[in-house]
């Protein structure tokens, strides 16, 4: 009698594991709400990030050109990647003081202990040598990635999240980032 | 006396050879001038001319038809603009295709689809352009014309050597024939000017919430299969970019740089406070790198230079050996159109929009644009 309550048991918790699977929200960072979305580039995705933040129903805001004077009660970051010049242009900026933003950006988020969710969600199209060199200098500092695959094709993205041990997530396009981002928080 | 009877004969038929062919080119060239022909689907409930709206245009070639779709009950006003340049069929037979086919519930849609008439009287110089291209309907050919991306120089002379458009901002002389280039317009400004403002009036006496402006470009344009948007539309712009992936359409979303003045997607969301949105599609007639040019480039979008082009990696839409044929070009920005109208409708949904017989992107592809143009009369 004993020994089938105790079968039973294992095996109710047999059922239990298999159903919550408790190894799949650990294998990822959770991040706190609220979260401050931003750019490193400032190309259009962001408006992206901001409808899927919405979606996920997320509390958060968005501010394209973010500095550590906006970081007060913000509890994650998301930094949106990829450079386009007709942004910058319409940010005013030029790429070297959108790198100085971004860099002083992410130094004051190290320094509050923020943590940084980057999404990189233009694909293809949103690489090459601008870009490429915005998702070098960020990717390193970041807690988790979530990238569009056809943006990882050559597997730069999974290179640089290798050596520094973030988590990665491959989406085929970028309305299939919501699962992931509303998974990323508690 | 043989010799000088032969000179006047030889004479006179050289003449009379050369009076034909001036009479025949000059009418071909006088054609132009002439409009087509559009059937406006029973759902249409008013057509105006640009000059109601502004009453300047009138009598001049500027004037064109403004076709309005004012649904029963009131709801969300949307504007869809074709032909603000002549050259760049998609978004005038994608215009001409709602024009002919939409019956508006709740809301109202206004159509231009030539909106700058003037345009459509020549081609460009040089360029070799056909002055028309035919599409199969059910029931005979309807041609369509091939129009130039400016103002005809015969309604808008001369051009200045620098050119200063509405909002401040120094163009090449010849920019001050594109109208898009020259919103806001100027009340009292050359035809261009006074087209754009003209146009600025319907956005705002019409109420509109969401304009739509329709064009094409050259595959080695990095703007291209684009979403333009003013940042009051960003987020429908979003949504659509999103929902045209799931059908697996790619975009480029690109954000209206605010330094860039004089552009639709730009003067008509500060000015007449709507939701500003261009839409590009690859044509290849438009490109720098094509063959010869001819009605059948427009219509089929093959051509063996953007194949090799596109193997080279220098354009930025994909290019393969089936070309990118108008039916696809109008069928994008069809289903374009209708993404961004579902995010409309998706970001306030209090207030409502109702439209039917807007022809699905898919049915376009597969049976083709003349399906959904009426036969000709
Ligand atoms: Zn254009």
């Amino acid at each position: 009698m004993k020994k089938t309550h105790f079968s039973i048991f294992m095996l109710f918790l047999a059922f239990i594991l298999l159903i919550t699977d408790p190894l799949s929200p650990k294998e990822f960072p959770q991040f706190k709400q609220p979260v401050l979305i931003t750019s490193a580039g400032q190309s259009a995705e962001v408006q992206l990030a901001s409808v899927l933040a919405k979606r996920a129903g997320l509390n958060y805001s968005l501010s394209k050109t973010a500095t550590s004077r906006d970081l007060a009660d913000v509890k994650t970051i998301a930094l949106v990647i990829g450079t386009s010049l007709k942004g910058l242009g319409a940010a005013g900026l030029d790429m070297s003081q959108e790198n100085e933003r971004v860099s002083s950006l992410i130094k004051a988020t190290q320094q509050f202990n923020i943590p940084i969710l980057c999404l990189h969600l233009g694909g293809e199209q949103r690489r090459g040598t601008l870009s490429d060199q915005m998702i070098k200098t960020v990717l390193p500092f970041a807690q988790h990635v979530i990238v569009v695959k056809s943006g990882n094709k050559d597997g730069l993205f999974t290179e640089i999240c290798n050596t520094h041990s973030i988590p990665l997530i491959e989406v085929e396009r970028a309305a299939d980032a919501l699962e992931p981002l509303k998974n990323a928080f508690l | 006396m043989l010799k000088i009877k032969r000179h006047l004969i030889f004479g006179s038929v050289f003449l009379l050879g050369a009076m034909a062919l001036g009479y025949f080119s000059g009418k071909s060239f006088m054609s132009m001038h002439i409009d087509d022909h559009i059937f406006p689907s029973s759902g249409l409930t008013e057509n105006k001319m640009l000059s109601e709206y502004f009453p300047k245009l009138k009598k001049t070639p500027g004037d064109t038809p403004v076709f309005i779709f004012q649904g029963e009950q009131p709801g969300r006003n949307i504007l869809i603009l074709g032909g603000a340049h002549p050259n760049e069929p998609a978004g005038t037979i994608a215009a001409i295709l709602l024009v002919e086919n939409i019956h508006v519930q709740a809301g109202k849609v206004i159509i231009i689809p030539w909106a700058n008439h003037s345009g459509f009287t020549h081609n460009d110089p040089q360029e070799g352009s056909p002055q028309r291209f035919s599409i199969r309907t059910q029931d005979g050919q309807r041609w369509f014309k091939y129009g130039s991306r400016l103002t005809n120089p015969i309604h808008q002379w001369p051009d200045p050597t620098v050119y200063i458009n509405p909002s401040g901002q120094k163009l090449a002389g010849t920019e001050c024939r594109n109208l898009n280039r020259s919103y806001p317009g100027r009340r009292n400004g050359n035809l261009t000017e006074k087209i754009a403002f003209g146009i600025m009036e319907v956005l705002i006496s019409e109420n509109i919430d969401l304009a739509l402006d329709l064009h094409e470009a050259a595959p080695e344009y990095p703007v291209i299969n684009a979403i333009v948007f003013h940042e009051s539309s960003a987020e429908i712009a979003s949504i659509a970019f999103m929902e045209l992936q799931l059908s697996n359409l790619e975009f480029r979303l690109e954000a209206s740089p605010p330094n860039l003045r004089g552009l639709s997607h730009r003067e008509w969301g500060d000015f007449a406070k709507v939701k500003a949105v261009l839409l590009e599609t690859a044509n290849v007639s438009h490109g720098r790198l094509k063959g010869k040019p001819s009605a059948s480039l427009i219509t089929e979008g093959r051509d063996k230079n953007y194949v090799k082009a596109d193997k080279l990696g220098r354009l930025f839409v994909p290019f393969k050996e089936e070309g990118i044929p108008l039916k696809l070009r109008v069928a994008r920005h069809l289903a374009s159109i209708e993404a961004l109208i579902s995010a409309l409708q998706e970001e306030d949904p209090t207030k409502i929009f109702a439209i039917h017989g807007l022809p699905s992107m898919e049915r376009v592809k597969i049976e083709g644009i003349g399906q959904f143009l009426a036969p000709p009369k």
